[in-house]
């Protein structure tokens, strides 16, 4: 595995871990998939995206900015993940 | 054309500026002509179904095109409409169908399972009206909109126009009556102070089911303005981009919205030229939350509101005051007036806390089916008709004459915007194995303006677990409802007359931790 797919799969965890107790503790039945959308499934609502935002910025130094905030960018755990790896290279 | 009822200010808007764009909805956009049509081919088909003047349309959609069709074909048909979360859980939707009388629902196919069972029990109801796919006994709404229209009955001022739930501190949502003559009096006073033209385009986040976010659309037809709509504020880049894209000059917000608002980055650096005014209510905004929010969209000018649904809007602080009294939800709106009155129905002077009166052809007819609860809220005035609204919220006024919120009379709490009745999630947290008492309270909160709080106790030989009771809540409750966090006390506080002890309970504050941690 390449040192760039080893930090994907670790931010990938990382996101899921936080998803799964900041939001999914009231929902035990739902197995998230990574390409599940958060907003769909109701799993995160607008003030979650708050929180997710500020908890992305912190744990990975990146600045994140209001238009952003897409579901094309923070839609599913794979959109949040390709959304850290892109603002990282750049 | 003298425009009478609500469905008049449609056809005006419709005849001076049939192109112009009446709603935008992501990709879909509506012109006043194509509303004006489309309402007419909806009022047809439910006269065809049997829809008579007076009867209840339960309109049960998300921000669309569809709820402004249907809100407005209901009206011309002489029906009132219901408003109601499309969130809200089955329960709750059969109590309101049934206690309204409603003959028909509109929802999306999404939900139509859970509106079709909810209507079961509803003693009037007919007719499930379905906007996209429709299920087994459903009728379509995009067929129903596409009826010839045909011509009806006149619809008068004082035909009932809309029954808006809202929670009272005893449980169940009562229904707040209006007639067409009450809901185009506060628009047009609402719009002559904000100042509101045919060149206003207003981006609502707002839900329409909501009256806050409702007005904007019978305001937006008064005038002939654009409402841009979105759900919510889920994806604020998608808020971001509407106001640029669609030159949103009126935005609207409560407390949640402005606190999103202000944690964006690069929102403050942004160009946004055509904003012109943003407007505040639901609850108030603190004095560093509006600076922010002035900050950050330092062009436009703020209102700063208070009203309850009882009459849609009671004061606004003009702009002009906003550095003078940053605190105050300022004066009667324009055609009203209030004043406060102590416990012996004293008018009290400035500086002094009493009881907001209010009086004006805004306030409600009554509340629906409940003449003691109608009896309550509304007062005679000094002579027969004249009607005094009691606003059951504790205010005071300086000087000038300025009014201040100081509390309110019951315990509802007020988060992200939306009435919460205690007693509501009590009931709730009561039917839980286990629960031997429950209070819920609401602490102030800076994202949700206040947070809700349970404290519970367990009968003897239960241990209660706080995340179960969250996820029994958000099963039975709407999410705004369920509690942020749950205590378990081994006994809680009492008054010394025995009553569980609110006071003590809200002054812990918060809880022993947030969300993640303790739930």
């Amino acid at each position: 595995m390449k040192h760039s797919q080893r930090i994907g799969v670790a931010v990938r965890d990382e996101i899921r871990a936080f998803i799964q107790d900041t939001f999914l503790y009231m929902r035990p039945d739902l197995e998230l998939q990574d390409d599940d959308n958060l907003m769909g499934l109701g799993v995160i609502d607008s003030l979650g995206f708050v929180e997710l935002v500020e908890e992305v910025q912190s744990r990975y130094a990146i600045a994140i900015d209001d238009i952003e905030i897409t579901e094309e960018n923070l839609g599913s755990v794979s959109a949040i993940v390709r959304f850290i790896g892109a603002k990282r290279r750049s | 054309m003298n425009p009478r009822t609500l469905g008049d200010e449609l056809r005006a808007a419709a005849a001076r500026r049939g192109d112009h764009d009446a709603i935008v909805a992501g990709p879909r956009r509506l012109s006043y002509a194509e509303l004006d049509r489309a309402a007419d081919g909806f009022a047809a088909g439910l006269r065809g179904l049997g829809v008579q003047r007076g009867d209840r349309v339960a309109v049960i959609l998300r921000n669309g095109i569809e709820p402004a069709i249907a809100i407005y074909g209901a009206l011309r048909a002489g029906a009132a409409f219901t408003p109601l979360n499309p969130t809200a859980k089955a329960h709750k939707l059969a109590h309101l169908l049934a206690h309204s009388g409603a003959i028909a629902a509109v929802c999306s196919s999404d939900i139509a399972q859970t509106v079709g069972a909810a209507a079961v029990k509803a003693p009037n109801f007919r007719h499930l009206i379905v906007a996209g796919d429709p299920i087994d006994g459903s009728r379509s709404f995009e067929e129903l909109v596409s009826t010839e229209p045909a011509a009806m009955r006149e619809v008068l001022d004082v035909d009932l126009s809309a029954i808006i739930y809202t929670s009272g501190s005893t449980g169940m949502p009562k229904g707040v009556v209006f007639l067409h003559r009450n809901m185009r009096f506060v628009a047009g006073s609402i719009v002559e102070y904000l100042g509101l033209h045919a060149g206003d385009r207003i981006l609502c986040v707002l839900p329409l089911s909501h009256t806050y976010g409702l007005y904007h659309l019978i305001m937006a037809v008064r005038v002939g303005a654009t409402l841009v709509l979105e759900h919510g504020m889920t994806f604020p880049g998608r808020i971001v981009e509407a106001l640029e894209r669609e030159q949103i000059t009126v935005l609207p917000g409560v407390p949640t919205v402005w606190q999103v608002l202000i944690s964006l980055r690069g929102l403050a650096d942004r160009d946004l030229p055509h904003l012109r005014l943003l407007t505040n209510a639901g609850a108030a905004l603190s004095v560093s939350q509006l600076a922010a929010v002035r900050r950050t969209f330092s062009q436009a000018r703020m209102f700063s509101m208070y009203g309850q649904t009882e009459c849609k809007r009671v004061c606004y602080l003009p702009p002009d005051q906003l550095n003078a009294r940053p605190a105050s939800v300022g004066i009667a709106i324009p055609g009203t007036e209030v004043w406060i009155e102590d416990e012996a129905g004293r008018e009290v002077g400035p500086g002094e806390v009493g009881e907001l009166m209010i009086r004006g052809d805004h306030i409600m007819q009554g509340y629906w089916n409940d003449p003691q609860a109608t009896a309550r809220k509304l007062e005679q005035g000094r002579f027969p008709g004249d009607r005094v609204l009691r606003s059951g919220d504790l205010f005071r006024r300086d000087r000038e004459g300025f009014l201040y919120f100081v509390g309110r009379t019951d315990d509802i709490i007020k988060s992200r915007g939306e009435k919460i009745a205690p007693r509501e999630i009590e009931e709730v947290l009561y039917a839980a194995t286990g629960v031997r008492e429950a209070a819920v309270v609401g602490v102030d909160d800076a994202l949700l303006g206040q947070a809700v709080i349970a404290h519970v106790s367990a009968v003897e030989g239960y241990a209660l677990d706080p995340l179960a009771l969250r996820r029994h809540c958000a099963e039975q409750l709407e999410d705004y409802m369920v509690p942020k966090t749950v205590v378990v006390h081994a006994e809680l506080p009492k008054t010394d007359n025995g009553k569980l002890d609110k006071l003590t309970l809200r002054a812990l504050g918060p809880g022993p931790a947030a969300r993640a941690g303790c739930v």
